[in-house]
């Protein structure tokens, strides 16, 4: 059972009874004291979050200028957006992005469930895996990046002479534009999928013995258990899993930077690194917010889709 | 079923354990890389094919990261924003979490939704407006400039974390301090508090990871050297010609080691907090 919140439905009344006699009084107050606790944090999100959200969507609206004495907007324009729209870098990157974030999502989905099925059937050192487990997905990216990198590295990296050893040549992983993506990919898979396995793991154990009793009585195969059974008990834990990781991945920013910047070309251009590069490199904060608001979209209807398709909903009972 | 008793070393060969061996081989090596070339000499770093085994062993990288390449100041700018933003994540998170997930107030149920959302908000999309208001205050290159981002954008998910848990505490307790006569505050601080313990660590430690490794606001915000972060301090390191793996590698591990401990020590929470539900990488 891996939801939102378990206990959303519980009445809040029960939480808090109000003491016989002036139960109105009390409650009124108790809100009142909810509010006050909960205005800090609450204000403070949406200063930092909601505001600048929409300042990006009027900023991507509107002509800008960046000037030395700041930036300047003037009318208001769709020219931004179709710019965009019809920008080959930014159609590129927005299959690059899409393409990265379905096969790295896919691809540690998957191994991340074998793993944890392996270890949910480890009986000694399961404490050591998770603590190996956490490791990578504790790490920083950029450094996670710089190991590749170095792994990578084509005159003097690991990879080319393990490939060098068994005669296959020189690989220049990361100067030429299919291999840089599958390289970067694995650096991706390598640092999250660890991620995946201990979440699904957690949900593995979580799961009803009965159920696995009555498919044993039943002569269930193993594969048969596994494809009917478990599958979809694991369905909440492996959507919000999914969900939460396309997001993610949808945001790539650090690995491109670091390890190829983009390139080779533009073949490793994610929509955030094109957005960061029309803002802090081209000056163009017009385009860059609405590349940022696309991408902001587009994260916003992946987002509302995947809940729906799982059928999750956030906040409710669903096991 | 023919029961046959394996002897030795046999009875480990079996299917799981290989498996257990083979993922921790796939997460392994590169961290072994990681470590054994943070050993290598500057000069050994660099030639064909590889030294599998750092021989010989030097310290001489871990020296130049601090005192080339001012390792040393990313390392003190990092504890500083990570520790000030954790500690206030925590702060305003416990009262609000406490507030959403204990008292009867309306329309909370919408607020904590429109949280998640936020929390899942990609930070390029912020990163325009942002760094225009920063400009504006004259906040660009300081500390509050990555405090402020961190606190707000790591709140929402604390606060998810802290309210389930807060959600288990039974009722009771906070009614004897009621009864006591004792001020909210105080009941917050000497009952929930204890109890809510568990919360506290976990949304801890993802907020110091998350701030810990974050690097995109980093880079732009802080484009000053005395202000750089651990992940930008690292990723600028040498020229665009050369890349001075052996100094990155011995950055790398230090920067690695506190939150390793930390989530080692922790790793319960961290868990706990992957399987609460709100699962955030």
């Amino acid at each position: 059972m891996t939801t939102i919140s378990s206990a959303a439905e519980q009445p809040t009344a029960a939480v808090v009874a109000p003491p016989a006699g002036r139960p109105d009084v009390n409650r009124k107050k108790l809100a009142r004291l909810g509010w006050l606790f909960s205005a800090p944090a609450l204000i403070f999100v949406a200063a930092v979050t909601i505001f600048p959200i929409l300042y990006s969507i009027v900023m991507s609206l509107r002509n800008v200028q960046v000037s030395g004495g700041g930036i300047k907007m003037t009318g208001i324009t769709g020219a931004n957006y179709s710019a965009v729209i019809h920008s080959s870098v930014w159609r590129y990157a927005l299959g690059f992005t899409i393409l990265y974030t379905v096969v790295t999502v896919l691809v540690e989905l998957v191994l991340g469930t074998v793993i944890a099925l392996v270890l949910e059937r480890l009986t000694a050192g399961r404490g050591w895996m998770m603590a190996l487990l956490l490791i990578p997905w504790s790490m920083i990216t950029v450094i996670n990046a710089e190991v590749w990198a170095y792994i990578y590295q084509p005159t003097y990296g690991v990879l080319q002479a393990i490939f060098q050893a068994v005669g296959l040549g020189h690989p220049d992983v990361l100067g030429t534009p299919t291999p840089a993506i599958i390289g970067m990919m694995v650096a991706d898979i390598w640092k999250t999928t660890p991620f995946v396995a201990i979440i699904v793991l957690a949900g593995l154990v979580m799961l009803p013995g009965d159920v696995y009793e009555a498919a044993e009585i039943d002569g269930a195969s193993g594969w048969y258990t596994f494809w009917h059974v478990t599958l979809p008990l694991l369905r909440p834990t492996l959507a919000l899993a999914v969900m939460f990781r396309v997001l993610q991945a949808f945001g790539l920013f650090d690995l491109p930077f670091v390890l190829t910047n983009g390139g080779p070309g533009t073949s490793t251009t994610s929509l955030a690194v094109l957005g960061y590069q029309a803002m802090f490199k081209n000056l163009d904060f017009g385009g860059g917010a609405a590349v940022a608001s696309t991408t902001a979209l587009l994260v916003l209807i992946g987002c509302l889709i995947s809940l729906r398709t799982f059928r999750v909903q956030v906040g409710k009972e669903n096991t | 079923m023919r029961n046959r008793k394996r002897t030795g070393w046999h009875r480990f060969i079996n299917g799981v354990n290989i498996s257990t061996f083979l993922v921790a081989l796939f997460i392994g090596l590169p961290l072994y890389w990681l470590i054994a070339s943070s050993f290598k000499t500057p000069v050994n770093i660099g030639v064909d094919p590889p030294q599998y085994f750092p021989d010989p062993l030097s310290l001489s990288n871990y020296k130049s990261a601090f005192v080339d390449y001012d390792f040393g100041i990313y390392f003190r700018n990092s504890l500083i924003v990570t520790l000030i933003a954790t500690a206030l994540v925590l702060f305003l998170g416990t009262l609000a979490g406490y507030a959403l997930g204990r008292l009867p107030m309306r329309g909370k149920f919408p607020m904590l939704v429109a949280l998640l959302m936020i929390s899942v908000f990609p930070e390029i999309a912020l990163i325009a407006p942002l760094y225009i208001l920063l400009e504006h205050l004259h906040w660009l290159d300081s500390f509050q400039a990555l405090i402020i981002p961190y606190t707000a954008f790591n709140l929402p998910f604390a606060i998810w974390i802290l309210r389930n848990y807060m959600l288990g505490i039974p009722k009771e307790m906070e009614e004897t301090g009621r009864i006591d006569g004792a001020s909210p505050l105080r009941t917050v601080w000497s009952i929930i508090l204890p109890q809510a313990l568990p919360g506290i660590f976990t949304a801890g430690i993802f907020c110091f990871t998350a701030c810990w490794t974050e690097f995109l606001m980093a880079l732009t915000f802080n484009s000053s050297n005395s202000f750089r972060t651990i992940p930008v301090g690292v990723s600028l390191f040498g020229t665009i010609d050369i890349t001075p793996f052996a100094q990155i590698f011995a950055a790398a591990v230090i920067a690695t080691v506190p939150i390793g401990i930390l989530v080692f020590i922790f790793r319960k929470f961290v868990i706990s907090g992957l399987t609460s539900g709100a699962v955030k990488g």
